[in-house]
């Protein structure tokens, strides 16, 4: 195993909020990168006062859902919206290989953090920006965040059954892996650039952009034909069964949250035939209704029908063990709950990580999505409290003196 | 925007790729920033050239457009990795290369001799890109996981849906899409890596752990306060219905409203606006004006504080949605939304595949990038970019390949196969 990350000495001046943009500065701080997230208590991210919070805790530093995104990071509090706090910005700037944010143009603009501006501070920097619709074109200034973006993308759309409204996936979908991730890439392109050239670029992810890039079947399906696909249930043309079956819940509260189901696909003749076997070849499988794929796509209600009687007082996870055992492609539906405290695999891997922080007490992030074997990556610290590294940032990493960070103080600068 | 371009990213870096349908976004990521992605098909051709959409419906190899979008920007060679010929030739192929890129059941390359361990005995700093369902190690690392196994185990699918049907699958392959991005960022990294330290490594991509950080709250939710996210329809996150969020119908189509997020106007600027037109029927007298002044996600805190006045304000709130409903279904998703948006209203088109297409914000940032195809006789527009960037862009340079289009050239005039050895391999059947 090497000794050293692959980003160790890099240096990120992460002015992001939300989830986009921390998500990937949090990957890049796994891998090695020094992360300064540049937050204020003026402008404060909003992640911070969402739920969940730690049990019996308040304030701003034990929010599940701010914390599981900024893991290994620095915090300083710093109050753009003064002449001293815009100087510091420029110091970090100054510091910094790769400048992030998400946060909107208008504001970014105001704040004198367009990459025109940047470079003037910094000519070899990285800029990654993440709008939601582009720092030019009609619809540059239009507001959004996750909850619309996914409709905006093409999610909604093409999500769910016919007969519902499009109201997506029951989360800000591309915010947690598409557009960090796609970020992630891109910065890593630059990266290399800089490596090679000593030049740095603006880097533009566009959530819009970004978003919609995943989705490149059906809008090609529309350019090339025409055809304007939308949403179709669970279904695929070119497998049979391809749905999530009820089994038998997990506690008879008769809750959706009581509830077990199991994802079971055959996309082949093989898969089918193994899926009859194991299911002990009852009567309605020798039907001439479900003897080919076409015939099980034209009959694939009764089909589905016939599979849910099978599945319904089955263990979903023995159904799931019993079926793969056999060949046949099949997944429970797992609830978080399961994933936490039930998969034996995401166990034995050790995906989530525990790390102790000293307000939320100890709690469980998401691990690295990527394994290096010889350089993995690692979550090295819980996420910062608002404002706990100021003091270090200021002085070891900008090396200024105590008494021009209490003059910073005096001005409002470090809030 | 226009920059001068002057190179590309990975225009040094050369990938075999091997990857089946869970892996070929992850390689065009890589080719289209400029690396030399040799696709390896078996004779015959890659099985996902079978699915569909098809370009004007006909089955044919070279016209899946599913296929196609994966694969610009690729050379194609055709090998048998099954025949020993065909491994030798890998073999060589791999003595050129930086990256390898594979979507096998663990453990299949290394039977062949071909996993890290022999593909590094042949180049040292090669590095190894594996991008499965559950990843090289683990009790379920040889389970077969299509798509929806991967949706399911992730945990994404279980926060989808209406209570009354069974979770809803994610559209078109979030699962293996999610896999092909971490894997791509993965890669990149040890690239990095390399680039530095001159050392070579095997990267793990698991779809399940890729894919997971989707749930949003879900696992931390369940981690600190042992309360479980559920799929709950169109109220999503919030328990209670709140006029102005969700899906409202309009008379071509959807939108979805946010209506009193932070940085939006508040509900009282869209009582304005239906006002403005006359549709705001009683929302402009009392008790309707206070409450809707009040109306703010400040609201849904305290909205149980007094549960004597729930039934009232619940009334209030229907009332109030209904009149929003018939002011939306009064207008075009388009009228709509650009309507809201120009009074700082939060809400968004549900857009579909063709107001994509036709997206004017889209269409001025050139987003869909037109790729000739002499074959077809057609220049098809693609969807385009996920990211700019100014100096290394990204960019379709050639159109997706023929089935074995660059044997010769790859074989022939880059590995010094001999008329007379290729002759034996097209006969053994391993090209």
């Amino acid at each position: 195993m090497s000794a050293k990350l692959p980003l160790e000495g890099l240096k990120v001046a992460d002015f992001s909020w939300f989830g986009a943009g921390p998500i990937c500065a949090e990957h890049l701080a796994t891998y090695g990168a020094t992360v300064v997230r540049i937050e204020s208590e003026t402008k404060i991210d909003a992640l911070r006062t969402v739920a969940p919070f730690a049990k019996d805790k308040t304030g701003y530093n034990v929010s599940g859902y701010f914390n599981n995104y900024n893991a290994g990071k620095l915090s300083i509090a710093l109050n753009l919206n003064t002449d001293e706090g815009q100087k510091i910005a420029h110091k970090l700037i100054e510091w910094a290989d790769v400048f992030l944010t998400n946060i909107t143009p208008r504001v970014i603009e105001r704040w004198k953090l367009t990459y025109d501006d940047i470079v003037k501070i910094n000519p070899e920097i990285i800029g990654a920006y993440q709008p939601m619709q582009g720092y030019d074109g009609p619809h540059r200034d239009f507001l959004g965040f996750g909850a619309v973006l996914t409709p905006i993308t093409g999610y909604n759309h093409l999500s769910g059954f016919p007969e519902r409204p499009p109201f997506g996936l029951g989360t800000n979908y591309p915010d947690y892996v598409i557009n960090p991730g796609h970020t992630l890439i891109a910065i890593l392109a630059a990266l290399r650039h800089k490596r090679r050239t000593g030049k740095g670029q603006f880097v533009e992810c566009v959530q819009l952009e970004s978003s919609a890039a995943p989705l490149a079947p059906a809008i090609f399906d529309y350019t090339a034909n025409g055809r304007v696909q939308t949403r179709s249930g669970n279904g695929l043309p070119y497998a049979a069964p391809h749905n999530a079956f009820k089994c038998q819940p997990a506690s008879d509260g008769g809750r959706p949250m009581d509830e077990r189901w199991v994802a079971i696909a055959c996309f082949t003749d093989e898969e089918w035939s193994a899926f009859v076997e194991a299911i002990g070849s009852p009567e309605w499988t020798g039907d001439a209704k479900f003897a080919t794929l076409e015939a099980r796509k034209e009959n694939e209600t009764e089909l589905d029908e016939n599979v849910s009687a099978w599945t319904a007082d089955k263990n979903a996870f023995e159904v799931m063990h019993d079926l793969q055992k056999q060949g046949v492609p099949a997944g429970v539906v797992q609830s978080a709950r399961e994933l936490l405290d039930i998969d034996e695999h995401i166990k034995e891997r050790g995906f989530y990580v525990y790390l102790d922080h000293p307000e939320a007490g100890r709690t469980a992030y998401d691990g690295p999505p990527f394994r290096l074997s010889k350089t993995p990556g690692k979550l090295r610290s819980p996420a910062p409290m608002l404002g706990e590294h100021t003091e270090y940032v200021t002085k070891e990493i900008l090396g200024l003196k105590d008494e021009e960070i209490a003059d910073l103080m005096v001005a409002g600068a470090l809030q | 925007m226009t920059q001068q371009a002057t190179a590309a990213a990975l225009d040094d870096v050369r990938v075999l790729d091997l990857a089946g349908e869970i892996g070929q976004y992850c390689t065009k990521l890589l080719a289209d920033l400029g690396a030399d992605v040799i696709k390896i098909e078996p004779p015959g051709g890659d099985p996902v050239r079978a699915l569909p959409p098809f370009y004007h419906d006909e089955q044919d190899p070279q016209k899946s457009l599913y296929w196609l979008n994966l694969n610009t920007n690729k050379r194609s060679i055709t090998l048998d990795l099954d025949k020993p010929e065909g491994r030798v030739l890998f073999e060589r192929l791999v003595a050129t290369a930086d990256i390898v890129v594979e979507t096998g059941d663990p453990g299949y390359l290394d039977g062949l001799g071909l996993g890290y361990e022999g593909l590094s005995a042949i180049k040292p700093d090669i590095i190894l890109t594996s991008i499965t369902g559950f990843g090289q190690t683990g009790p379920h690392a040889h389970y077969k996981a299509p798509d929806i196994v991967g949706v399911a185990m992730g945990g994404v699918m279980w926060l989808a849906g209406d209570p009354a049907d069974p979770p809803n699958l994610a559209p078109l392959k979030q699962g293996f899409t999610s896999s092909s991005i971490m894997g791509a960022a993965g890669t990149m990294m040890a690239l990095y890596h390399r680039d530095v330290s001159g050392e070579g490594q095997h990267v793990d991509v698991s779809m399940q752990e890729s894919l997971s950080m989707a749930q949003e709250t879900a696992m931390q939710t369940w981690d600190m306060l042992e309360a479980l996210r559920t799929r709950n329809g169109h109220r999503g996150i919030i328990p209670i219905d709140i006029p102005g969020i969700g899906p409202y119908e309009c008379n071509d189509g959807w939108v979805y409203g946010f209506v009193g997020a932070p940085g939006g106007a508040t509900w009282g600027a869209l009582r304005d606006w239906m006002a403005e037109e006359g549709m705001a029927e009683n929302l402009t007298e009392e008790p309707y004006t206070e409450f809707i002044d009040n109306l703010n996600l400040r609201f849904l805190t305290t909205f149980a504080e007094e549960p004597a006045e729930i039934p009232k304000k619940m009334q209030m709130l229907s009332h109030i949605h209904d009149v929003l409903t018939k002011f939306v279904a009064g207008k075009g998703r388009w009228e709509m939304y650009e309507g809201a948006q120009g009074r700082r209203l939060l809400f968004g088109i549900v857009s579909t595949p063709e107001d994509l297409a036709n997206s004017p914000q889209l269409k001025f940032r050139n987003w869909l990038t037109p790729v000739e195809h002499p074959e077809l006789g057609e220049t098809l527009e693609y969807p385009g970019t996920p990211y700019r960037l100014s100096e290394t862009p990204w960019a379709i340079r050639s159109r997706p390949p023929l089935v074995g289009e660059h044997n010769r050239e790859i074989f022939g005039d880059e590995l010094g196969v001999t008329e007379d050895e290729w002759n034996a391999l097209e006969a053994s059947g391993a090209v």
